[in-house]
């Protein structure tokens, strides 16, 4: 965090203030002998999906293998300090370095300019190439160029997203995880996957469901990340890497994890690129470059939750009338159902609808699968609200209808409802704003709404306060004519004005 | 006009009406008296099937309707929907649908319940507004109105449903007194009509003036009827006398 541009701005300042305490206290000292002084060494790493990097021992999960956790370990001996990795995010591995939560990253992160705009890289460790998988019976898809057009499945900021974003014509779906794109690849909503070939080597090859089409390409290097002022670490490192590749620990570790291939002798021969520092961005000055990127996705985000509320207001109703009015095995169904969703965690039920109907033979798009999920899980909350607003009804309305002949659905239909719409229009008003910040979950099954277009520029600017201002007014901007439709509407709706 | 038969209900165990028979004429205003607890609004709430009798048997009209349980077929709602038909019902707290102006909560039952078209409920409507003497509050809303103009409002919203008998559950209680009057003078005027009433009332100037005649509840039962000098000035039953003392002191 030495990069000075940003704090210009007294207000920027003031804000970032709680989230980094570093670069207030001027020059940051060397972390080499704050890390021999605690005698651990911390490395950022993300084992959910990460076989066979680092990854929960199948006989003994709480146990992390991974040929990067025994490669920690030997780095960590040769510091004379223990390894203790740090679970973060894959995308967000380079800003949780930049903000001290752990000392270096080692993690699959591979040296690139890019990469090296805001961290420091060490000599590689490994030899890594991008290998194409296709479903067993896909014929083709052999090369990078045969991918356009088709629906490619990546892992969000690799350097396979790079690689076809910069190639162009492909239909890019972006993965939070690498399990999840061969998942996508096996169910045909993804045609292929590009990725790194130790994960593919892990993943997909043992699958018989699977191939690799084509050789590998674009060979490049992972690297250990480390903060730029942390020099002496970074020479440390250096050193380390270089003994542990001639005695040929490296070599064994990876023959371990069935990782080594010939490519690794060139480990030696890597040559350090100058890398031109590019300027810094801010994005809040170059707001027409970065704003419409924004809006593109703040328009996924009200189709979205537009779609999604209409669902859940109208499954909501259907649930209460059932809950209220059906007969006895269904209301305990529909109660069943409120409770069970309102009990479990939104995330889980978006995975259930994407990844588990599909073995059940139901394969919904992104789109739609959000779409369910989210109006699915609204649609019992509605449900209590209008619960909440029939029975705020007094009864003397309900008998007074039947006193004049009406039956149960017209007593509903014409006495009941109308009366309760006004009860619950602030509750639901309330869920629909809810609503459009709740949808940025469904980025996990590849949606590219508001939040995952922020994440993903944030990641590649490194902006995410001037990126971060601009969404958090787009959100406002939406949610804030919503409240004043609501309040509009209740004013509208008010019979007891004198 | 109306039949009623052994009619007994209680609530879990305990019995509010022990077995009540009464039988009434067309064109006759009669009017239930009684101590606080006595039956007399589950009476009425029987005869128009707000309460399920335990047993018994209520006609009005020629529309019979036996106690025991909710209607369980098509058949049996329908049947039930027929007396509902029969018997309009003013109640204590008027109940007027707040979300609807006064035209509409009367011309809503006659569209709703009868399918009459919406030109023809209306002009019903501001007929029965005329003669509760509100006409020009047709477009207001009931929360607008006093509690004597809802209450007129709510016999109208009955009447706009012709029916047979009108039935009238405390009509006068929840109001101030400067406000009962009015609704007391249109119900004397709907019974010079010869309209058939059962009206249960603390109201002993109107039970007095009005009734044909006069029924005394006393434990779930009719204990004494007759005229209203009959009950007022020569009560037969102790507890006749005893409550008609108090009542008129």
């Amino acid at each position: 965090m030495s990069n000075p541009r940003r704090w210009s701005r007294p207000l920027l300042f003031l804000l970032l203030c709680p989230l980094a305490c570093t670069p207030l206290s001027g020059p940051a000292p060397d972390h080499l002998a704050e890390i021999k002084a605690r005698g651990v060494l911390t490395w950022g790493a993300d084992a959910e999906g990460g076989a066979p990097y680092v990854y929960p021992d199948p006989q003994k999960p709480e146990r992390l293998i991974g040929f990067e956790c025994d490669l920690a370990g030997a780095l960590a001996e040769k510091l004379g300090v223990k390894a203790k990795m740090v679970q973060n995010q894959w995308d967000q591995l380079v800003p949780g370095l930049d903000r001290g939560n752990f000392d270096i990253i080692l993690n699959g992160l591979e040296i690139t300019a890019d990469n090296q705009q805001h961290i420091a890289m060490s000599l590689p460790y490994f030899v890594y190439a991008q290998q194409i998988v296709v479903r067993a019976d896909t014929q083709g898809l052999a090369q990078q160029e045969n991918l356009k057009g088709k629906p490619v499945g990546v892992l969000s900021s690799s350097v396979a997203q790079g690689l076809l974003e910069k190639m162009g014509g492909v239909d890019l779906r972006i993965y939070p995880g690498n399990v999840e794109s061969l998942r996508d690849l096996k169910a045909g909503r993804i045609e292929a996957v590009l990725m790194d070939l130790p994960i593919a080597l892990h993943y997909a090859k043992p699958d018989p469901g699977l191939r690799f089409s084509g050789p590998s390409f674009a060979p490049g290097y992972y690297g250990i990340g480390v903060r730029q002022q942390d020099a002496s670490l970074l020479a440390a490192l250096n050193q380390a890497i270089t003994e542990l590749d001639q005695d040929h620990t490296l070599e064994r570790i990876y023959r371990k994890y069935g990782v080594w291939d010939e490519r690794q002798e060139g480990l030696k021969d890597y040559q350090p690129e100058a890398v031109t520092r590019k300027k810094s961005i801010s994005t809040l000055r170059e707001w027409p470059k970065y704003l419409p990127l924004l809006l593109r996705g703040a328009v996924t985000t009200v189709e979205l939750s537009v779609l999604a509320m209409a669902l859940a207001v109208v499954a909501g109703l259907v649930i209460v009338l059932l809950r209220l009015y059906g007969p006895g095995p269904v209301r305990w169904l529909a109660q069943v159902y409120v409770e069970v969703i309102r009990g479990t965690p939104l995330l889980i039920q978006l995975f259930l609808i994407y990844y588990g109907l599909p073995e059940l033979g139901i394969r919904l798009n992104p789109f739609l699968a959000g779409i369910l999920g989210l109006g699915l899980n609204y649609a019992a909350s509605e449900s209590e609200n209008y619960r909440a607003g029939i029975q705020s009804i007094p009864h003397g309305q309900t008998e007074a209808a039947f006193a004049l002949g009406m039956g149960r659905w017209q007593t509903l239909r014409h006495v009941v409802l109308p009366q309760a719409l006004r009860v619950v229009i602030p509750p639901v008003t309330n869920d629909f704003i809810a609503m459009f910040k709740d949808s940025s979950i469904v980025s996990v099954i590849t949606m590219v709404e508001l939040t995952k277009v922020y994440g993903m520029l944030a990641t590649s600017t490194y902006d995410y306060i001037g990126l971060g201002l601009m969404t958090a007014a787009i959100y406002f901007a939406l949610s804030y004519p919503a409240s004043i439709f609501a309040n509009w509407l209740e004013r509208k709706l008010r019979y007891d004005r004198r | 006009m109306i039949a009623v038969e052994k009619l007994v209900k209680s609530y879990y165990s305990t019995t509010v009406l022990h077995g009540v028979d009464h039988a009434q004429q067309r064109g006759e205003a009669v009017v239930l008296i009684g101590p606080s607890g006595c039956g007399k609004s589950t009476f009425l709430r029987c005869l128009n099937q707000l309460e399920i009798a335990d047993s018994g048997r209520i006609t009005i009209g020629e529309v019979t309707i036996e106690g025991g349980h909710s209607p369980r077929s098509s058949g049996e709602r329908e049947q039930q929907r027929q007396l509902r038909l029969r018997a309009g019902m003013v109640f204590q707290s008027f109940n007027l649908f707040p979300h609807r102006t006064v035209l509409q909560n009367i011309t809503q039952g006659p569209i709703v319940v009868k399918n009459v078209p919406p030109g023809q409920a209306e002009e019903l409507a501001r007929n029965l507004l005329a003669k509760v003497g509100l006409e020009h509050k047709a477009e207001f809303y009931p929360a607008q109105l006093s509690g004597g103009q809802q209450q007129r409002v709510a016999i109208a919203r009955a009447l706009a449903m012709e029916p047979q008998v009108m039935l009238f559950d405390e009509p006068t209680s929840a109001l101030d007194p400067e406000l009962r009057d009015e609704v007391l003078r249109v119900m004397r005027r709907l019974a010079e009509e010869g309209m058939t009433m059962i009206v249960v009332t603390h109201e002993m100037h109107f039970a007095r003036e009005m009734a044909d005649r006069v029924l005394f509840f006393d434990g779930g039962l009719v204990a004494e009827s007759g005229t209203p000098e009959q009950i007022f000035e020569h009560p037969q039953h102790e507890r006749t006398r005893e409550f008609v003392r108090n009542v008129t002191r």
